[in-house]
C-alpha cells in the first residue's frame, strides 16, 4: 500500500465531499440581486409568492403562535430615535447558500444542492425533524405544523405546477423551480438548449413594482445579475458565516448632502 | 405424515383465510385513488391541456387602473401579473393587485339575487330569481318615470370610469334624473380642487416622479396608497437607480412615517395641519433667496411675505435651519417636484395646503417639464375621469335628500359610505327614509346589508368593460377589461344589469341603449372612436384592431409628453394663497393628542379586509397581521404609562374605540395614529368583527374650500383600560444590533 | 443433561405452520386482488379496444393522442375525435359500444375514462419531453396494440422512472427537482 498515492486519493475524495452537492461547477448558477435602494418594503413580492406557490392561509390563531409561512418576508430595521429615526427594509428569502448549513443538517437528504446551484427541498423525502430550520441562520425555513385547508372555492386558485404541502414537511423558497423548469423546457423545444437571460423570472421578481429584484444565471457574464453583483454597493447578508449565499443585496445608497 | 385433526384443519383454513383477506386489504390500501380522465367533447380551437393561457384585463383593486395579465389553467384563474405592455403597470403589480384572485374565489361572494323580504337591517336575506328582482325594480323606476318623478331615483357608485361610467350616466339621464354621483374615499378631491384653482384644469395631472431629482412629498404616500402606487414605484425605482450617475432625493413631510416616508432620505415631522404653511415657508425662501427669477417675482414676494422662516418654524415646529436647507435643495435641484396628499389634504385647510404645494411647483418651474407636472390633455374617448366624484359634500347632499323624503329608489354600486364615512354623516339613518334600496354588489358589505334587494354583480375578473386611467400617463391610454374566466355563480355584470333594466323600463331607454350586453356596448364605442381617430377606418380594419386591442389589453398613443403643454400662469395660485390654520375638533385640554388615521397599505380604505391574503400580510411598517392598533411615540407612551399591548380606549368628540397600543418610533409625539381598514361589522368571514374603524372616531370636520371630509382634523385622548391584548406581529427584534444586515457599515452611515 | 433442538422446537410446530399458511394466504390474496380487483386494468365506460384500432386498423398512436408531443399531459382524444371517424362507419354503427359512444355524443357529454397511467400530484411529468426524446409509446405503456382493455404494465413508481433515467443518461435526470415539484 503506497501511503502517498492513497493519501492523495483520500484527500481528493475529502475535497470533493466538501464541495456543495459534489459539483465542481454549476450548470446554471441561479442568482438573485436585490437593490435595497429601490426596495420600498411594499410586500408585493410576498403576495406574489403566496399566489404562485400555494402558500397556506395560516389564520389568526396560528399566526399568534408564530406559525407564519411566508417564503419571502420583509424585515424592517429601525435606526436611531425620534426625530432622527430611519427605517430600512430587506426582503429575506432562502439564500440558496452554496455552503448551506441546512444541507448538512438533514438526516435524510431531503434538502441538498442541485446542479443549478439551487438549494432543493423534496417534500416526499422530508420526515420533519426540523433540524434544517434550526441550522438556517437566516430563519427562512418554515414548517407545516398543520395540514392547511382553503375555504371553498379559494382552492381553485392553487397552482397545479406546485405541490400542495401536508403536515409534517419543511418548505421554503424554491426560486420558483416550476418556472425554471418551464423555461428550460421551452428552451429545449426551441433547440436552444440554454435559457436566455430574462426568460426565467420568479414570482417575486416579476411583481416588484420598483424593479428592485433581478434574477439570472451568474455563470453568464452578460446576465443582468452578473453586472449587478459587481456594483460597489453589493454585499451578502451574514457574510461572516461563510454560507456563500446566492442572493446579493445592494446596500441602500445615501443622498448627497 | 401425521394426521391432522379437524380442529387443526379448521385453524389452518382460518389462518389461510385471514391471510388471504389480509393480502387483499393490504394490496387495496397501497393502491392509489382512481382518477378519472375527462376529455373535451369538442375542444376549443387553440386548446392545449396543461399549457396556460393569458388574458389581459384591468385591475380594480384601487383607482390606479393598472393593466394586468391573468394566467388561466383549465378555465381557472391561477395568477395575476402586471401587463407588460400597459403604460401604468408595465408588467409590475402591487400586493393588492395580486390579491385579486381572492376577490374572484372569495368564499363569501353573493352567489344569487337576494331579497330581505321586508326585514331591512336584520341581516336576513332570501334567494329570489333574476326575473322577479329585475321586474320589481324596473316597474318601480318605470312608474316614477311615467309620473315624471324620475329624479327620485338616485345612483351612488364607487370609482367608475370608462364606458361603464357613460352607461350609468346615459341610463340616469334618459330616465330624467341627474342624480348619479360617485363616492370613493381614496379619491383625492382636495388635490383636484386645488389643481383646478391653480391650473384651471379639472383633472388630476401626471406627476412625473421618474425624471425628478428632488421629490418633496407633503403627506402623499405615493409608494403605498396615493393615486397610482405601482406606477409611482416604477418611477421611484428609476429615479433612484435607473439613471447613471444621478440619484434622485426624496423628502417626506408628515407626522407619521408612511411607506414613502420610510423610503425617503429625510422625514420631516411637522406639526399636524401645518404642512401647507411649511410649503409656503419654503416658497418664501425660494423667492427671497433668488432661486426663483420669473417675471412675477414681485407678486410672489408680496403674497409670501408673511411666511418668513422664523414665523413658519415656530408654527410648524421645524427648525429654521432645516427649512432653509429644504428650500435650498429645492431651489438648486435640476428637477424638483412637490406633491401633496394623505393627512396634508385631509385637514380643514386641505385645499389651501395643496395650493401652497402647487406654488412650489410654479416656483420650481416644473410645469409641463420632465420631472414635473404634466397635464393630461387629450384623453382617450375625450374622457373626463373623476368628474362625478362628489366627495363627502355629495354624500351630505344625498343624505339631506333622503332625510327629506325626496328619494324613492336608491341604487348603490361598489360604494360603502356607512363604513368609510363617520357616523356623523347620518347615512345609515337617512336610509330609513328610502322605500327601496337596491345594491349591485359582489359582497355583503355594511352598505349592502341595508339593501332591500341585492343584485349580485360579476367581479372585475368576470366582466367586460374599459378604463381610462386617472391620472393618465401623459398621453391617451384606454385599457380593455375582459372576463378571464366564465362567470362562477348566478351573477351578472353590472353593465348588463343596467341594460336589462333599460329594456324592461321601456320607452326611449331601450332605443337609445339597444345593446344586449356590456361587451356589445364597449365594442361599439371603440368602433366609433376608432373610426374617428383613423378618419373613417373600415370595419375589417376595426375587427383586426379590436383583436389586437384585446390581445394587448390596452391601447395608447405614446407621444411627446412635454412640448405641447400649455403652462398655466401663476396668477391664480398667487391669488389663492392663504394659510388658514387647521381646525381640530375637540379642545387641546380635553383631547391632548391629534388623531392621525392613515390608509392601510394592504386594506386601503377597508375594501381589502375580506381578502385573506391581505389580512395575512404583515403591515409594511409595523408587521401586524389580522388586527388593528393605535400607535404612540415611545416618549408619549412612556409619559402616559402605556406599554405595547395595553388596550387603550381612544376617545374623540365623535366616539370611542378600544384598540391595543403599539409603540412606533417614527411618529410625532402628541399624535395617535391608527390604520384605516379594519372594524367591519359585515363583509365576510375574514373582515367581520375584527379590529376597530378609526372613521368611527372622526368628527364631521369639513375643508372650507372643497366641502370634503377633513378626516385628519380630530383631536383624541387615550385611556389605558388595564386590559391586555396580544398584537400579532411577525417582527422580532427590529434593530440590526451590529449584525450589518442592511449592509456593511462605512463612514457614510 | 442434553436436550435435542428438534424436541425443543416441537411445541412451536403448530404456530409456525399456522404462520406459514397465513403468509401463503396473504400471497394468494394479493395475487387475487391484483388479478380481479386492482386498478391495473379497470373496466372503462366504453369497452374501447386498442387492439381493434391500433393493430387491426393500424391507426398510429398520435393520430388520436394529439397532445402527446406538444403538451405536458397527453390526455385522451376528445369525443369529437371518435365521432370524426365513426360518423362514417355505418358497418359498426349498431354495435353496443358504438351505441354508447353515440349516446355520449348526442348529449354532448364527455366520456369519463378511468385513468390507468397516473402519477401523483407532486410529480412533474411531461409527455412532450419523453415523446421528443424518441421514446416509443410501448416502452412505458407496454404492447398497447395487443390490448383489448388497457392494462398498466409498468409500476409507475419512482424506481421505475429512475432506472430509465439512469440507463438513458438523462441530463440532470437524477436530480430530485427534475420530477418532484
Amino acid at each position: 500500500m503506497k501511503w502517498g498515492s492513497d493519501l492523495s486519493t483520500l484527500v481528493e475524495k475529502f475535497r470533493q465531499y466538501l464541495k456543495p452537492g459534489y459539483y465542481d461547477e454549476f450548470d446554471y448558477h441561479w442568482t438573485m440581486t436585490i437593490d435595497l435602494d429601490r426596495c420600498t418594503g411594499c410586500e408585493a413580492c410576498v403576495v406574489a409568492c403566496q399566489a404562485e406557490n400555494n402558500l397556506p392561509i395560516v389564520g389568526e390563531k396560528r399566526y399568534a403562535r408564530n406559525r407564519e409561512i411566508k417564503w419571502i418576508r420583509i424585515e424592517r430595521y429601525w435606526e436611531g430615535e425620534y426625530p432622527d429615526v430611519k427605517m430600512g427594509f430587506i426582503p429575506m428569502l432562502c439564500q440558496h447558500c452554496d455552503d448551506a448549513p441546512c444541507e448538512i443538517a438533514c438526516p435524510v437528504f431531503a434538502t441538498y444542492h442541485n446542479q443549478d446551484g439551487l438549494n432543493t427541498q423534496i417534500y416526499n423525502r422530508c420526515i420533519g425533524t426540523r433540524t434544517c430550520a434550526v441550522y438556517c441562520p437566516y430563519e427562512v425555513r418554515y414548517f407545516n405544523w398543520f395540514t392547511y385547508t382553503w375555504d371553498e372555492p379559494l382552492e381553485q386558485q392553487l397552482n397545479p405546477d406546485v405541490t400542495v404541502r401536508e403536515k409534517g414537511v419543511m418548505e421554503k423558497c424554491t426560486f420558483c423551480i416550476q418556472r425554471i423548469r418551464l423555461a428550460k423546457d421551452n428552451a429545449k423545444d426551441d433547440d436552444r438548449r440554454r435559457v436566455r437571460d430574462g426568460e426565467v423570472v420568479p414570482a417575486c421578481v416579476q411583481s416588484c413594482p420598483t424593479e428592485a429584484m433581478a434574477f439570472g444565471d451568474s455563470n453568464d457574464p452578460e446576465a443582468k445579475v452578473s453586472k449587478m453583483m459587481k456594483d460597489p454597493r453589493a454585499y451578502t447578508v451574514l457574510e461572516e458565516l461563510n454560507t456563500t449565499p446566492s442572493i446579493v443585496y445592494l446596500k441602500k445608497a445615501h443622498a448627497e448632502s | 405424515m401425521s394426521k391432522i385433526s379437524r380442529r387443526d384443519l379448521l385453524q389452518y383454513i382460518g389462518a389461510g383465510g385471514i391471510g388471504a383477506v389480509g393480502g387483499v386489504l393490504y394490496s387495496e390500501s397501497i393502491e392509489r385513488d382512481v382518477e378519472l380522465i375527462i376529455p373535451q367533447v369538442v375542444p376549443p380551437e387553440d386548446y392545449s391541456p396543461g399549457i396556460a393561457t393569458w388574458y389581459n384585463t384591468v385591475c380594480n383593486q384601487c383607482s390606479a387602473g393598472c393593466g394586468i395579465s391573468v394566467r388561466i389553467r383549465e378555465g381557472k384563474a391561477k395568477k395575476i401579473e402586471g401587463n407588460p405592455v400597459h403604460p401604468v403597470s408595465q408588467g409590475r403589480l402591487c400586493a393588492r393587485g395580486q390579491s385579486g384572485l381572492n376577490v374572484l374565489y372569495n368564499p363569501d361572494r353573493i352567489r344569487e339575487p337576494l331579497t330581505n323580504a321586508g326585514q331591512r337591517g336584520t341581516g336576513n336575506f332570501y334567494p329570489i330569481s333574476w326575473d322577479e328582482v329585475l321586474t320589481t325594480i324596473a316597474s318601480r323606476i318605470g312608474r316614477l318615470k311615467i309620473e315624471n318623478n324620475a329624479s327620485r331615483v338616485r345612483l351612488l357608485t364607487g370609482r367608475v370610469r370608462g364606458h361603464l361610467d357613460e352607461l350609468f350616466a346615459q341610463f340616469m339621464g334618459l330616465l330624467g334624473s341627474d342624480h348619479y354621483q360617485q363616492y370613493d374615499f381614496t379619491y383625492p378631491s382636495a388635490l383636484k380642487a386645488a389643481n383646478k384653482i391653480s391650473f384651471g384644469i379639472d383633472q388630476l395631472p401626471y406627476y412625473d416622479i421618474k425624471n425628478a431629482d428632488l421629490l418633496l412629498s407633503f403627506g402623499a404616500d405615493y409608494l403605498g396608497t396615493w393615486i397610482s402606487p405601482v406606477h409611482h414605484s416604477l418611477a421611484y425605482g428609476h429615479m433612484r437607480q435607473g439613471r447613471a450617475g444621478r440619484r434622485g432625493k426624496t423628502v417626506q413631510v408628515e407626522p407619521r412615517m408612511s411607506l414613502s416616508g420610510a423610503a425617503a432620505d429625510e422625514w420631516v415631522a411637522a406639526r399636524p395641519g401645518t404642512e401647507g404653511l411649511l410649503a409656503l415657508g419654503i416658497a418664501h425662501i425660494l423667492v427671497s433667496d433668488g432661486h426663483y427669477n420669473g417675471s412675477d417675482r414681485d407678486q410672489w414676494s408680496d403674497v409670501l411675505q408673511a411666511y418668513s422662516p422664523s414665523a413658519v418654524s415656530a408654527e410648524t415646529d421645524i427648525s429654521e435651519g432645516n427649512i432653509r436647507q429644504l428650500a435650498r435643495e429645492f431651489g438648486t435641484s435640476k428637477a424638483a417636484l412637490a406633491i401633496a396628499g394623505g393627512a396634508t389634504t385631509a385637514g380643514t385647510n386641505a385645499v389651501a395646503s395643496a395650493v401652497a404645494v402647487n406654488a412650489l411647483n410654479h416656483l420650481a418651474g416644473n410645469l409641463g417639464q420632465p420631472g414635473g407636472i404634466i397635464f393630461n390633455s387629450d384623453q382617450a374617448f375625450s374622457a373626463t375621469p373623476g368628474t362625478r366624484q362628489a366627495g363627502m359634500q355629495g354624500i351630505l347632499d344625498l343624505v339631506e335628500a333622503m332625510e327629506a323624503g325626496e328619494v324613492d329608489v336608491l341604487l348603490v354600486h361598489d360604494s360603502n359610505p356607512i363604513f368609510s364615512l363617520p357616523d356623523g354623516v347620518g347615512f345609515r339613518q337617512a336610509l330609513d327614509k328610502v322605500p327601496l334600496i337596491v345594491a349591485l354588489s359582489s359582497f355583503r358589505d355594511e352598505t349592502t346589508e341595508q339593501a332591500d334587494l341585492i343584485l349580485p354583480t360579476n367581479t372585475y375578473l368576470e366582466s367586460w368593460g374599459d378604463d381610462v386611467p386617472d391620472p393618465g400617463v401623459g398621453f391617451p391610454v384606454a385599457s380593455i377589461s375582459q372576463p378571464v374566466v366564465t362567470t362562477l355563480y348566478d351573477t351578472l355584470p353590472v353593465g348588463d344589469i343596467i341594460l336589462s333594466l333599460a329594456r324592461q323600463i321601456g320607452g326611449e331607454l331601450p332605443m337609445a341603449m339597444p345593446w344586449r350586453t356590456m361587451e356589445e356596448f364597449v365594442k361599439e364605442r371603440w368602433r366609433e372612436e376608432y373610426a374617428m381617430r383613423e378618419s373613417g377606418g373600415a370595419d375589417q380594419d376595426f375587427e383586426a384592431f379590436w383583436q389586437a386591442a384585446l390581445e394587448a389589453g390596452v391601447w395608447g398613443q405614446p407621444g411627446v409628453m412635454t412640448g405641447d403643454q400649455i403652462v398655466p400662469s401663476s396668477s391664480s395660485t398667487i391669488a389663492a394663497i392663504t394659510n388658514p390654520a387647521s381646525q381640530f375638533a375637540g379642545s387641546e385640554t380635553d383631547y391632548p393628542l391629534v388623531l392621525h388615521p392613515y390608509l392601510s397599505a394592504s386594506l386601503l380604505d377597508g375594501r381589502g379586509a375580506n381578502l385573506p391574503w391581505l389580512q395575512e400580510l404583515p403591515d409594511p411598517l409595523t408587521s401586524v397581521v389580522y388586527g388593528s392598533w393605535a400607535e404612540l411615540n415611545p416618549a408619549t407612551a412612556e409619559d402616559l404609562g402605556i406599554r405595547e399591548g395595553d388596550v387603550l380606549e381612544v376617545e374623540t368628540p365623535a366616539g370611542s374605540v378600544k384598540v391595543p397600543a403599539l409603540i412606533f418610533p417614527a411618529l410625532r409625539p402628541g399624535v395617535v395614529a391608527m390604520p384605516i381598514g379594519q372594524g367591519h361589522t359585515s363583509y365576510g368571514r375574514y373582515a367581520r368583527n375584527r379590529g376597530a374603524n378609526p372613521m368611527d372616531l372622526v368628527s364631521m370636520q369639513i375643508d372650507d374650500r372643497s366641502g370634503d371630509l377633513a378626516w385628519a382634523a380630530t383631536r383624541a385622548r387615550v385611556r389605558n383600560t388595564g386590559e391586555r391584548l396580544q398584537i400579532i406581529k411577525t417582527d422580532g427584534i427590529t434593530r440590526t444590533l451590529g449584525r450589518q444586515i442592511l449592509g456593511p457599515e462605512n463612514d457614510h452611515a | 443433561m442434553s436436550i435435542s433442538v428438534l424436541d425443543a422446537l416441537r411445541p412451536a410446530r403448530k404456530p409456525a405452520l399456522l404462520g406459514l399458511v397465513a403468509v401463503f394466504g396473504l400471497l394468494i390474496g394479493a395475487w387475487v386482488h391484483g388479478k380481479y380487483f386492482s386498478d391495473r386494468s379497470p373496466v372503462q365506460p366504453i369497452e374501447f379496444s386498442h387492439k381493434v384500432h391500433a393493430a387491426d386498423n393500424e391507426i398510429p398512436c398520435q393520430h388520436c393522442h394529439i397532445y402527446a408531443d406538444t403538451t405536458p399531459v397527453a390526455g385522451v382524444p376528445s369525443v369529437s375525435k371518435c365521432i370524426g371517424c365513426h360518423k362514417f362507419l355505418p358497418s359498426v354503427r349498431d354495435q353496443p359500444e358504438i351505441l354508447k359512444l353515440m349516446a355520449f355524443w348526442e348529449n354532448r357529454e364527455p366520456i369519463p375514462w378511468i385513468k390507468v397511467h397516473d402519477v401523483p400530484d407532486f410529480v412533474h411529468f411531461t409527455h412532450k419531453r419523453h415523446v421528443k426524446a424518441d421514446l416509443e409509446c410501448q416502452e412505458c405503456h407496454g404492447p398497447v396494440e395487443t390490448m383489448d382493455r388497457i392494462t398498466r404494465v409498468a409500476t409507475m413508481r419512482m424506481p421505475w422512472c429512475v432506472d430509465c433515467h439512469t440507463e438513458k443518461n438523462v441530463e440532470h435526470g437524477r436530480d430530485c427537482w427534475t420530477c418532484h415539484k
